[in-house]
């Protein structure tokens, strides 16, 4: 893992992005290293964009925005818009491909474009636990927490539903994993990579 | 008797306004008064969810205005009470923070910027610093803490407490939506672990004894019939504000020693110009680093005596408002012949790649 790794994950209000961002933060924090992780949203109580910034480093954080991110996650077609600025020459930038994009939405600027179709996987399992797997994706793609810390962190936010309702962390972790195995294969250059 | 809100110390990793309530507990605040404005609303959230455990109130005013003003009447009564706000809200409360300066009330006030002018963003800004170090219609008799870390709220806020009561002049911390919104490790204390006395409240009206007999009438005035009695009312605010600053002024110094350029930078920025010097000098650029912590009163003999010390020929103000900083710089610094060049970007983050390509731009 690199000393620092900068990820801006993107999506519709209510796709649960910041949740994610929390458990990741959450899990890295209880792992010993540093994190910091800033929501962004507009004035929207819903339907706006929503963007987290997070940052996982071995040594103290410096300043808590960055300019691109080492990996950016769109999770829509607004939010592909919105995070183009994010994408630099160094960033693997991820889109779910589950929605039309034509070719002049791409970033600008990126070292390697993946459509992945998180959504169209969730459908498998639950729409519910559709940021669940985009979370075993970005943890996937960057390994910036273990495997074991992220459960942790994840049955700490969601502890008290799983206790309510045990089919669902079953299926939590079926996501989990999904989003995992699904950065393994994009990472292999496997069937998930980008082809135009 | 209510259980203390952290005994010990202990590990934390939570948003700043989540800190601000803690360490408005650990100081004994007694009392918050509040309207809900993006993005200091969870200071009033977790106050409203944690006061009631330790024995403390909240009331959420109908407007900043009110909220200020209830501030100020309760710390009257001797109570150690608390507010925070941003953007418009901070402007609608200047007017009791006026009143506070006025009366000499140990105010406190926590200021998370937004991006401005009007409703501006909710999200980030360092534009509220003229408005919290010189807003209303006075001189900027007041106390302004400009936090850069999680543990710095933590730490500053308990500070403010004790300041605001000691000197009885409006003190406020300011941090932004970045800081209040994100999430950083720390560790929260029991001040009194610490060495920290707490500074206890007193009430400022409604003293024992009788008037002209037992004691002197206790005069919180904030409006005078003469032109000539507030005179003296403000040069008596100005002497005691000038005894005080030496001993609240704060100041960071880093880097500076045979530095060509000096970078300054506040409150949150000063994070990334940190890195920025570091980064710099290990290229050997002669960059120096000087953050000030109060930006009232402003460590300035200590800025002149950082440029006198290191030799720098230039200064670089970066901060994220049109020049706010800069201004207050260019007053603080009158007389000096340092150029200042400036990386102005208002109402949104700055990171140390800017700073550094601003510096290489410069040298």
């Amino acid at each position: 893992m690199a000393k620092l790794t900068r990820v801006a994950l993107a999506g519709e209000g209510g796709q649960g992005v910041q949740v994610v961002a929390e458990i990741i933060a959450e899990a890295a924090y209880d792992e010993g290293k540093q994190a910091i992780y800033i929501p962004n949203f507009g004035l929207e109580q819903r339907g706006g964009v929503s963007v987290a910034f997070i940052q996982v480093s071995d040594t103290r954080i410096g300043a808590p925005k960055f300019h691109t991110g080492d990996v950016v996650v769109a999770l829509s077609s607004r939010a592909v818009r919105r995070t183009h600025q994010y994408s630099g020459p160094q960033t693997l930038y991820v889109y779910d491909s589950s929605f039309e994009l034509s070719p002049q939405d791409y970033p600008p600027q990126a070292k390697q474009v993946l459509g992945i179709p998180a959504l169209e996987r969730s459908k498998a399992i639950h729409p519910r636990v559709f940021n669940i797997i985009v979370m075993g994706l970005v943890v996937g793609l960057t390994g910036i927490v273990s495997y074991d810390a992220l459960k942790q962190a994840l049955d700490k936010k969601l502890g008290y539903k799983f206790e309510k309702n045990p089919a669902l962390r079953d299926m939590n972790y079926q996501a989990l994993d999904a989003g995992i195995e699904m950065a393994r294969e994009a990472l292999k250059g496997g069937e998930f990579a980008h082809a135009e | 008797m209510v259980e203390k809100p952290i005994t010990g110390s202990r590990k934390a990793f939570m948003t700043g306004n989540e800190i601000v309530t803690w360490a408005a507990l650990a100081s004994g605040a007694d009392i918050m008064f509040g309207y809900p404005i993006t993005p200091q609303n969870e200071v009033m959230h977790y106050w409203t969810r944690l006061a009631p455990r330790f024995g403390r109130e909240f009331l959420q005013t109908e407007d900043e205005i009110s909220a200020g003003f209830t501030v100020c009447g309760a710390v009257q009564a001797g109570r150690k009470a608390f507010t925070a706000t941003a953007g418009p809200g901070n402007v609608l409360m200047q007017e009791p923070f006026g009143m506070a300066e006025a009366m000499r009330l140990p105010v406190v006030a926590v200021i998370q910027q937004r991006g401005g002018p009007s409703s501006g963003t909710v999200v980030y800004s360092q534009q509220e610093v003229t408005l919290t170090a010189y807003g209303g219609n006075g001189e900027g008799h007041r106390i302004v803490y400009s936090v850069a870390t999680h543990q710095e709220i933590f730490d500053y806020v308990i500070k403010a407490f004790n300041t605001a009561w000691t000197y009885r002049f409006p003190t406020f911390v300011l941090g932004d939506g970045y800081q209040a919104k994100m999430r950083e490790p720390l560790e929260l204390y029991d001040p009194a672990e610490r060495g920290i006395q707490l500074v206890p409240p007193t009430p400022l009206v409604g003293l024992p004894g009788a008037i002209g007999e037992d004691r002197e009438p206790q005069h919180l005035c904030n409006i005078y019939s003469l032109e000539e009695e507030l005179y003296d009312a403000v040069l008596r605010l100005e002497k005691d504000y000038q005894a005080m600053a030496p001993l609240v002024v704060e100041w960071q110094e880093k880097n500076c020693d045979h530095a060509e350029l000096i970078v300054v930078s506040h409150g949150v920025v000063s994070r990334a110009a940190d890195d920025a010097v570091q980064a710099l000098r290990q290229e050997g650029v002669r960059a120096g680093f000087f953050r000030p912590v109060t930006l009232r009163p402003f460590p300035q003999q200590q800025l002149r005596e950082a440029l006198r010390r290191s030799g720098a020929g230039r200064l670089l103000v970066a901060e994220s408002s049109q020049g706010q900083l800069l201004r207050l710089l260019r007053q603080e610094l009158y007389g000096e012949r340092v150029p200042i060049d400036a990386l102005l970007m208002p109402g949104v983050g700055i990171v140390d790649e800017d700073i550094i390509a601003k510096v290489k731009s410069i040298l």
